[in-house]
């Protein structure tokens, strides 16, 4: 019984439980908010989703607005509140909310990270593409080869994997640099996330470009916006799986005339 | 350093993703406790345990909810007294069987509708075998949480429908006379434990009709729903994003070479990444040029039945022993079906 008791939060401390509830979604809703006004939501799920997102923090606000109001009044009329929707649950009192609270402060102070060559390489890069689009988008000969992003390049080459119908085109794009081990000194991969649905499914994609010098000048994970000519190569390695193959194949690569430095975008993934 | 700060975007990502489903899931669940009364429903669900079940699978229909949001449903229904089967039934098939993930597969794989019907019907055979096998099993308590499992003694113990038959309910029968664990209550008269453990609000009559106290319940319960199977979320959505940022995923993906090890693979998968099934079709699209068909199916009809994530959510209602039963059932019978698939579609 001694035990028991010992477990059970004193009467103080209970009539104070509602307050963490109120604490864990009122934290919460603020959280989810704050991540869709600083538009860091964007480094968490697909922009589909925001609205999603959106409802829920209003929702959750409100709920946690009534839910302060009726724990106010409980406070007030001091009355010996009818036990019916006191809960013994699987967790010990307090503990649910206090693991929201915890998750949502750690929210609040650690800014979602934008992921780097680590991952990508982790998770295997590749020229070949998640199909994101609900619908075909339309890439017609009249947008300037210029003009497409790194995505948009990556699209064209799943519809048409030709590498020698590109030579010769010009091309600017960003992205971040990763370095394969299995390409030669002189190339680095520049690379991008699509995401499908959330970070969970990040997937990245890369296109090998060519150096005039060795890769070093170029860390890992910076961001660079590369103009220059798509041309082809034979590479020990098949770009649409980013597997080493046995034979040299012909592959599109991007050979660079000028590189800048830029800064990580506010909007660093595709969708 | 870099690693865990990956792990935690993730994380959180996987928790910003699935808040507006549990958030929908918990209001669903607590609007039927409040505004619907579930053991009508129950009542009309068919006694034989096979129809049961098929009964059960088909209530996920009514319930646009992932596996996020079903748990908390099927909590509710267990609690008023829902047979095994058809609750059984409802979890395993809820997530798949409802026309929000019904839609976003089909807006996936526009091209491949076979794989919408295949993801239906599979998902429906396995909850309804599930559920049917688990109906052998007559009385659930041995399978449930011990306090779920309190209740649910209470709700058989009680007359069905006394809130209809305008007499008092049980709690005005003398405490002496009643047998359980009794706690003093703060005005002074005996509570049941019973009837206070695992989210045992009941309507006495007393209550209907109050729109405010209603109320007041309502978000009583969506409250302590969110926070214990929030909880629960947090504690899976953390092991899972472990799980993604320190195996790497080649382990995984070089698995997808041939047509069983591509099938375990993509389950393997799926109770790794514990994504929602109102997604999941999206993420499995991204696999679709390095998978067979055969084993995508794997990955959804797999995934919103068992992931890690649902584990911790269904730890609130089972008992380990139990889930890791419905684990394995589910395996094997996924395994069963998408493999006649890959020989015969």
């Amino acid at each position: 019984m001694n035990l028991l008791s010992r477990l059970q939060p004193s009467p103080k401390l209970k009539r104070l439980l509602p307050g963490l509830d109120v604490l864990a979604i009122l934290l919460w809703g603020a959280l989810l908010f704050k991540y869709w006004i600083s538009g860091q939501l964007r480094l968490l799920i697909h922009p589909n989703y925001f609205w999603l997102v959106f409802v829920t923090s209003i929702l959750l606000v409100l709920l946690g607005a009534v839910k302060a109001w009726l724990w106010g009044q409980e406070f007030q009329k001091k009355s010996n509140r009818e036990e019916n929707v006191q809960h013994i649950t699987l967790f010990p009192p307090g503990w649910g909310s206090g693991l929201l609270i915890i998750t949502a402060v750690a929210g609040f102070i650690i800014p979602p990270t934008v992921f780097n060559s680590q991952v990508a390489l982790q998770r295997g890069i590749s020229e070949s593409l998640p199909v994101t689009q609900a619908q075909t988008e339309s890439f017609s000969a009249n947008v300037k080869p210029e003009e497409r992003s790194l995505i948009d390049w990556i699209r064209t080459l799943n519809a048409y994997p030709e590498p020698d119908a590109y030579q010769g085109q010009k091309a600017k794009v960003t992205g971040f640099v990763v370095h394969s081990p299995i390409l030669p000194e002189n190339y680095i991969l520049l690379s991008r996330f699509i995401l499908t649905c959330c970070a969970v499914d990040a997937y990245p994609v890369g296109l090998p470009v060519k150096l005039n010098r060795d890769r070093s000048a170029y860390p890992a994970d910076s961001w660079l916006e590369v103009e220059g000519e798509m041309m082809t190569e034979t590479l020990p390695i098949d770009t649409q799986t980013m597997q080493e193959t046995p034979t040299e194949k012909r592959q599109l690569v991007l050979s660079a005339n000028s590189i800048t430095t830029i800064p990580t975008p506010d909007d660093p993934y595709g969708y | 350093m870099t690693q865990l700060h990956n792990a935690f975007t993730l994380f959180l990502s996987l928790l910003v993703e699935a808040f507006p489903f549990l958030l929908l899931g918990v209001s669903l669940s607590s609007a039927l406790l409040i505004f619907i009364d579930e053991r009508k429903l129950i009542a009309i669900l068919p006694k034989n345990p096979l129809l049961g079940a098929v009964a059960g699978s088909c209530i996920g229909f009514l319930f646009p909810v992932c596996e996020c949001g079903n748990v908390p449903v099927a909590r509710r229904l267990l609690m008023q007294g829902m047979p095994n089967s058809a609750a059984i039934g409802f979890l395993l098939a809820a997530p798949t069987i409802n026309p929000i993930v019904i839609w976003s597969t089909w807006v996936a794989f526009r091209d491949q509708p076979e794989i919408v019907v295949f993801r239906v019907v599979f998902s429906l055979i396995i909850a309804i075998t599930i559920g049917w096998i688990f109906s052998v099993q007559k009385d659930p308590r041995p399978m449930l949480q011990p306090l779920l499992a309190q209740r649910v003694a209470m709700i058989s113990r009680r007359p069905r429908f006394s809130r209809y038959s305008g007499q008092a309910e049980t709690e005005t029968d003398s405490m002496l006379l009643q047998s359980g664990t009794f706690l003093l209550g703060t005005a002074g008269t005996p509570l049941k434990m019973e009837e206070m453990s695992a989210g045992g609000i009941s309507l006495s009559s007393k209550q209907s009709g109050e729109f405010t106290r209603r109320l007041g319940l309502f978000v009583e319960n969506v409250s302590q729903e969110l926070r214990e199977l929030g909880g629960m979320l947090i504690l899976g959505s953390a092991i899972a994003a472990c799980l993604q940022v320190f195996v790497p995923r080649e382990i995984i993906l070089n698995l997808g070479q041939s047509t069983i090890s591509s099938i375990i693979a993509m389950m393997l998968l799926a109770a790794i990444v514990s994504i929602c099934s109102t997604v999941d079709s999206f993420f499995a699209l991204s696999f679709a040029s390095t998978f067979t068909t055969s084993s995508l199916l794997a990955f959804l009809v797999f995934g919103p039945m068992i992931d890690i994530k649902a584990i911790g959510l269904m730890l609130s209602i089972f008992k380990p022993r139990m889930i890791l039963y419905l684990f394995a059932l589910a395996a094997q019978l996924t395994f069963i079906l998408v493999l006649c698939h890959s020989y015969f579609f």
